[in-house]
């Protein structure tokens, strides 16, 4: 069995379909999914922060989806949940603006309003600072593997 | 005299591009007017103040307030964290807009046709 071979494709292009390629891209995607949740993570804490974070994790997600197939990608993370997400992550970033005013202070305040700041330079403290950051990577996140499938699926 | 010396090499440099090399006179003042261009902005940068000097205008007491009272204030030991997320978090979320609207714009140019 040959190693590497150009297969049609459904868009009229083809695909080279790696071993090598395959079997690297499947070993080292977790291991970027999970450095890239670390980057959001701590993003209080060391550089790097939601949007390179989220960039990361996007990344590794399109890496899976070129390097097998869409239908292999879409098992991942499906075009509708990524466009979800997208849209979540945005509402839950005005959401945490708006927890600010209900529970008395301006809009996206973070001591002023209360919520719970922890310790300084543990994981979960920093309040607020944590729970935008999540949601910003998650958008970012999202919205590179919403982009990767509009444009691959816009040549049908 | 230099000012003298500068005129005739530009008119000897001028007259050798015009009718030895033979360039449209166009293109020679599109040439001179973008070396002028780049005279003026050289010395922009020659006036801007050094990068890191400690009396330059930027060292004022926003940054002085973010580095005192930063980690007290936000509980972020990430400075920059905590001046994107917690003192500019409404620029972040301009930001987060700008990609939303930019993803918008990318499926309803793809879709469309």
């Amino acid at each position: 069995m040959p190693l590497s071979r150009r297969t049609e494709r459904r868009g009229g292009g083809t695909a080279i379909e790696d071993q090598i390629v395959r079997i690297t891209s499947r070993l080292v995607a977790p291991f970027i999914q999970v450095y890239g949740i670390y980057v959001i993570l701590h993003g209080h804490l060391s550089p790097g922060g939601s949007f390179s974070g989220g960039a990361i994790f996007g990344a590794s997600l399109v890496l899976v989806a070129l390097s097998f197939n869409l239908e292999t990608g879409a098992k991942q993370i499906s075009h509708q949940l990524a466009s979800g997400l997208e849209s979540g992550g945005a509402f839950g970033f005005i959401l945490t603006g708006l927890i600010a005013i209900a529970i008395g202070g301006n809009f996206l305040a973070n001591r002023a309003a209360g919520f719970p700041m922890g310790q300084a330079g543990e994981l979960f403290s920093a309040g607020a600072i944590l729970i935008i950051t999540v949601f910003v990577g998650i958008k970012v996140a999202s919205t590179i593997v919403t982009l990767f499938y509009t444009i691959i699926e816009g040549e049908e | 005299m230099i000012y003298f010396l500068a005129v005739i090499i530009f008119i000897i440099l001028t007259l050798f591009l015009r009718f030895v090399i033979g360039i449209e006179p166009r293109t020679i003042v599109i040439f001179y007017l973008l070396g002028l261009i780049i005279f003026f902005f050289s010395f922009t940068v020659a006036e801007m103040p050094a990068f890191g000097s400690p009396d330059n205008p930027t060292f004022n007491e926003v940054p002085q307030r973010y580095l005192e009272s930063g980690v007290s204030e936000t509980g972020a030991v990430n400075i920059v964290s905590s001046v994107i997320i917690d003192y500019r978090a409404f620029d972040t979320l301009g930001e987060a807009t700008v990609l939303f609207v930019a993803i918008a714009a990318v499926i309803a140019t793809i879709k469309a046709h």
